[in-house]
Order: structure tokens, then C-alpha cells, then sequence
């Protein structure tokens, strides 16, 4: 038993979730304790708990690898970056929210609580070190992301989307958790460091074993992360919950899956040089082609604009999961921070033209208004435009680094097939643009309301689209340089 | 007969050097056993008994009243934030086991450790009570 001293108990280190938490709790005394009405500072102590912790994030940036608490959570580059889009998608989300509390007086207390406790369980499951850590992450963040789904009470179609998110949820959670525990009883431990070196040393119970686990535990993260063919739940899911929550569905909890999936099947497996990761490899190239085609093809008939952006992280998926197959985590990371600026924009346009109760959400809801809401149009068509892929846009940055890396990796046929999806999906992202714009319309049109926070909000999504669209160089080799540091697991092998 | 059985037994409780599935096979034994007893009685009392067959025989048995209604009525909402406040002090419970038996080389570290979870948990249920969980009419 290893006494208080040697766990290697690092405060800086938590000290990001420290904040979340904090925040989390705030809220909730608050919520308790003040008088009765709305909830207006509980949004502000959110984005406080929040920008606290990208401090901390920051003053952890320059420091080396190091596993802290009995290795449990690693501070590694990859945990900094996306704790980065982590924090990003939900002070985004944040603003978004408040207007949407506002307007149905929802109970803001429980709603902000929710979301900085599902932050937390993001942040933990981009650092995790073991498999324990990492399912404790990812149990944390999706209670709270059911509850969220269905934070409509009176409306149907959330609460159909929180009981359809939360049984099949929880049967993806059962796949990866008897995953987790077959790789235990393979290698003795479920900390990744020691899984690695187990898997490299050749130490293991039972080589069958191994893989079987890899396999579940594969299904249970392509569940998380919504690829076909275990896509089913994502657009009832997506379109019943309230619009600001599909937005941080769609960007935050999808991220924090695929950094976990980087974390076992990119810098753990591929330990042992040869057939689980090629196994795990020709398993991912099949489900991102299928997810590929299977979201974009379902997308062109769709008629509802949150099914359709739904199907579109369906396709979504599928192209980062190339960064996935070349095994290259700084491309995969560049990707997600693209989509979920380009995502939470649309989807916070989306919520504010579907006005109050998401009533307005079909395509022809929107027609003819290009010209009546110019403002909102515009920024609907850019983030459409960057799903779709168009240059000097994110979209367009974040494929082609990760086209470039799968490319190089030797999988051109999976390169091929993303670039003619990625084509074919144009005519979906462009078609709401003609509907919006080359329409007329007959009924009424009143500009929505936008609140200062939702303005403040689209003005931050526009400027991450357009900054990484045109001047992601810098970013782009500041990650160069992380990815440097961080020896990948084929390294780890020649030095021994 | 008896010498093969503990003959068996002997394997059986020498069987976790020999692999981490055999180490199953005692619960397995446990199963098999737990099993075959129930069955065995009631097969066994099939035969034996006589069977009567009276209405009130074949009510469900509530208490000793008769009942008076179908079992699957609808229940009060207040049962379930029972249950999750239950789990407040079930989870806090067996966190502090753990914490009691190494307590003296935790020493005071694991002190306020202890004492920062239970406050995480007080905050919990006071906003439960704030919010008028605990309020039964």
C-alpha cells in the first residue's frame, strides 16, 4: 500500500476541474438560497468557474508530461488541448443557454449546475490515465447530458430524446465497461501505462482476451461518438433536446469520446507493433466510410434543419475518425476545435430562428428571411458553408489537415471517399442557404430577439471559423511542436 | 464416494495458481448448489404434498389484510427523491469505510480530504432541502 506521499497528489493539477466544480457548486447554493425568481447570475458564475480554468489550463501549457494521483490523470499535451475546446464549447454553450432560460423560464440553477458537472467529467476523461478515471469521466458527463436532453420537461420530444439518449447510452456504457474489464483481466491493470507496457512486454493473461476487450470497448466509444453503424440514437436525440443543449451535445461530449479513443487506441494499443492495432485500424476504416456515407446520404433528405446538422456529425465523425486511423492525435484535435466552432455556430443561429420552444425548425420555416434577418442569415450560411468544407473557412483547415495526415499514413482510398462525401455534402449545407435567401416568403417574418450574451456568443463562433479558416498557421505548429513532445507509442517500442 | 468429493474440493481450492479463469469455479460450485436446493424442495414437496386450493389461498399476501387493490398502482414521485437522497448518505457511507481502516496513515491529509467530500455532500442536500425535497405534503 502506498503511503500519502508516493500517490504524487498534484493540485495544479485538478486545478481546472477545481474551478468547474467550484463553479458547479456555486451555482447550485445559489440557486438555493437566493429568493425566488430567475436565476440570472447563475450563467455569469458559470462563464467565471470557466474562465478560471482556462487559466489554470494556461499556466499548466509549458510544463512536461507528468502523471499525477497514483496515475490516474496525465497532464500531457493532448489533456491541454482539449481541455481548450472542452472549456470553449461550454462557456459557449453558456451564452447561448441564458437566452434560451430566459425566454422559457427554465430553472437556470439546475441547468448551469448540470452543464459545469458535465464539463468536469470532460475535462477528467481528456486527462485520464487509467480506465477507471476515464469511465468516471465519462459516467459524469453523460447523467448529466440525459438530464440535460430532457431539461423541457413539458415538451414530448425532449423527453422522448432524454429516455431514448439515456437507454441506449447506458447500453453503450455497458459495452465499454465489460470491454474495460476484459483488458484488466488481460493485463492486470487498468491503468494505460501499465496496459502499454504489458501489451509491449507481451505480459498478458490471454492475448484473446485483449482483443476482445479492445473490440467492446471500440464499440462503446463509436456509440459515444455517433459513427454508423451505431448511429441510430443521435438525430431523435439531437433534434427533441433544446437547441443550445444538442449544440454542446454535438461538439462537447463528441470530442471528449474521441479524446479517450486517442488515448487507448492511438498511444496505448499500437504498443504492441502489429495485430491488435491493425485489427483496431481496418474496424475504424470501415466504420468511418459507412459513417461517411450513411450521415451525408441521410442528411440530403432530411427536411427538419437540427436532423439534418445531426446527420452532418454523423459524417462528421467519420472524417475525424481518419485522424483516428492515421493514429495522429494533433490532427484529430485540430479537427474537433473546427467543428465545434463551425457546429456551435449553426446550432446557435438555429436556436434563435426556431424561436422560443424550438418551434420553427423545418428548412422551409426559413424561407424568404435571407433579407429580413440579414445578420442571422449570413452567419447560418458561413457556418454552413464551413460544415460543407468551402475554403478560407475552418471547415476547409480542419479536412485537409486531417486528409494530409491520413494521406501520408498510406490510406488513400479512405481519403478518396471522404473528398467525394465531403463534395456530395455541399448540396445539403447549401440548400437551407437557397431556401433562406432565393425564397419568397408568405407568412409574417419578425426578426427573433438576440440577446447581448447569444450576439457575444455568434460573434466568438464567426471569428474562430474565420481565424482558423484563414491564419491557422500558428496554431497549427504550436501543435507541431506538442505533438513532438509527446513520444507516440512506436517510439516508446524502439527505445527499448 | 466422500474421498473423491474432497478429493474435487482439494482441486477446486487449488485452482487460482492455475489461471485467472479456474479461480471462478468455487462460485460456480456456489451457484450450481444455491440453485439445485429450491428446485430440489419444491420437486421434492411436489410429491410429498397435498394441494388445496381455496380462494383466499391463492390471494397475494399483504400483511394479513386482504388486498384490496392491483399491485401495479402508480407511486408517489417522492418515493424516487427518497431513494436519491438515500444514495447521498449510501455513497458518503462507503467512502468513509475505506477511509476508517487506514485512518491513522492518512493521518491528518486524509482528514480534510474527508471532510472537503462530506461538504460536497452537505451542499448536495441542502439544495435538496432547499428545494423543498424533504417536504412530504
Amino acid at each position: 500500500m502506498p503511503n500519502v506521499q508516493e500517490l504524487n497528489l498534484n493540485y495544479n493539477a485538478i486545478l481546472p476541474e477545481l474551478c468547474v466544480i467550484g463553479a458547479g457548486l456555486a451555482i447550485m447554493m445559489y440557486d438555493a438560497f437566493a429568493p425566488k425568481g430567475p436565476r440570472r447570475l447563475a450563467g455569469w458564475i458559470a462563464l467565471a468557474g470557466l474562465a478560471g480554468a482556462t487559466y489554470s489550463v494556461w499556466r499548466l501549457w509549458g510544463l512536461e508530461t507528468a502523471p499525477s494521483f497514483n496515475g490516474m490523470l496525465l497532464t500531457d499535451p493532448l489533456r491541454l488541448t482539449f481541455s481548450i475546446v472542452f472549456l470553449l464549447v461550454a462557456a459557449v454553450s453558456v451564452m447561448f443557454s441564458m437566452q434560451m432560460l430566459d425566454d422559457e423560464r427554465l430553472p437556470a440553477g439546475e441547468y448551469f449546475t448540470l452543464l459545469m458537472f458535465g464539463t468536469v467529467g470532460m475535462l477528467l476523461m481528456g486527462g485520464a490515465g487509467d480506465l477507471a478515471m476515464l469511465f468516471l469521466g465519462l459516467e459524469t458527463l453523460s447523467i448529466t447530458t440525459y438530464v440535460l436532453a430532457g431539461f423541457r420537461r413539458g415538451d414530448l420530444r425532449s423527453n422522448e430524446s432524454a429516455l431514448k439518449y439515456f437507454i441506449l447510452g447506458s447500453f453503450s456504457t455497458g459495452f465499454l465497461l465489460y470491454g474495460m474489464a476484459l483488458t484488466y483481466g488481460a493485463t492486470k491493470t487498468t491503468n494505460l501505462a501499465g496496459i502499454q507496457e504489458a501489451i509491449a512486454t507481451g505480459a498478458l493473461t490471454s492475448p484473446g482476451l485483449l482483443t476482445v476487450g479492445a473490440a467492446l470497448m471500440l464499440v462503446g466509444f463509436c456509440f459515444k461518438i455517433a459513427t454508423a453503424p451505431f448511429h441510430f440514437w443521435a438525430p431523435d436525440v439531437y433534434q427533441g433536446a433544446p437547441t443550445p443543449v444538442t449544440a454542446f451535445m454535438a461538439a462537447g461530449p463528441k470530442a471528449a469520446a474521441f479524446a479517450a479513443m486517442l488515448r487507448i487506441f492511438v498511444m496505448t494499443f499500437p504498443a504492441d507493433g502489429g495485430d491488435l492495432s491493425r485489427a483496431t485500424t481496418g474496424v475504424l476504416v470501415i466504420v468511418a466510410i459507412m459513417s461517411m456515407i450513411v450521415g451525408n446520404v441521410a442528411a440530403i433528405r432530411q427536411t427538419d434543419i437540427k436532423r439534418m446538422l445531426a446527420y452532418s456529425s454523423i459524417a462528421h465523425a467519420g472524417y475525424a475518425l481518419l485522424g483516428v486511423v492515421a493514429g495522429d492525435w494533433t490532427s484529430v484535435m485540430f479537427y474537433l476545435l473546427t467543428y465545434a466552432v463551425m457546429n456551435l455556430g449553426a446550432f446557435g443561429v438555429v436556436s434563435l430562428l426556431a424561436r422560443v420552444g424550438d418551434e420553427k425548425t423545418d428548412i422551409e420555416d426559413f424561407a424568404g428571411i435571407g433579407f429580413k434577418s440579414f445578420g442571422l442569415a449570413m452567419l447560418l450560411t458561413v457556418f454552413l458553408l464551413s460544415l460543407g468544407g468551402i475554403p478560407l473557412t475552418a471547415g476547409f483547415m480542419g479536412k485537409l489537415v486531417i486528409f494530409k495526415q491520413c494521406w501520408q499514413a498510406g490510406h488513400t482510398t479512405l481519403v478518396i471517399v471522404a473528398a467525394l462525401n465531403s463534395a456530395v455534402s455541399l448540396y445539403y449545407y447549401l440548400r437551407p442557404v437557397v431556401v433562406m435567401f432565393f425564397r419568397e416568403r408568405e407568412e409574417e417574418f419578425v426578426p427573433p430577439r438576440v440577446s447581448t450574451m447569444a450576439e457575444v456568443a455568434l460573434t466568438l463562433a464567426l471569428f474562430g471559423v474565420i481565424y482558423l479558416g484563414v491564419f491557422p498557421g500558428r496554431l497549427l505548429s504550436e501543435l507541431d511542436r506538442l505533438a513532438k513532445r509527446t513520444p507516440a507509442a512506436a517510439q516508446l517500442n524502439s527505445q527499448r | 464416494m466422500f474421498a473423491t468429493t474432497l478429493f474435487l474440493l482439494q482441486q477446486v481450492a487449488d485452482a487460482p495458481t492455475r489461471g485467472p479463469i479456474m479461480g471462478y469455479i468455487p462460485i460456480a460450485l456456489l451457484f450450481a448448489i444455491s440453485l439445485a436446493i429450491p428446485i430440489g424442495a419444491l420437486t421434492v414437496g411436489k410429491f410429498v404434498r397435498r394441494t388445496v386450493m381455496t380462494r383466499e389461498k391463492m390471494m397475494s399476501y399483504e400483511c394479513g389484510v386482504d388486498p384490496v387493490s392491483d399491485a401495479r398502482e402508480r407511486i408517489s414521485i417522492r418515493y424516487y427523491i427518497i431513494a436519491m437522497l438515500f444514495l447521498v448518505f449510501d455513497v458518503e457511507t462507503i467512502f468513509l469505510f475505506p477511509w476508517a481502516v487506514i485512518y491513522d496513515q492518512l493521518a491528518i491529509f486524509g482528514l480534510i480530504e474527508v471532510l472537503v467530500f462530506i461538504g460536497v455532500l452537505v451542499v448536495g442536500y441542502y439544495y435538496a432541502w432547499r428545494k423543498g425535497a424533504l417536504d412530504w405534503v
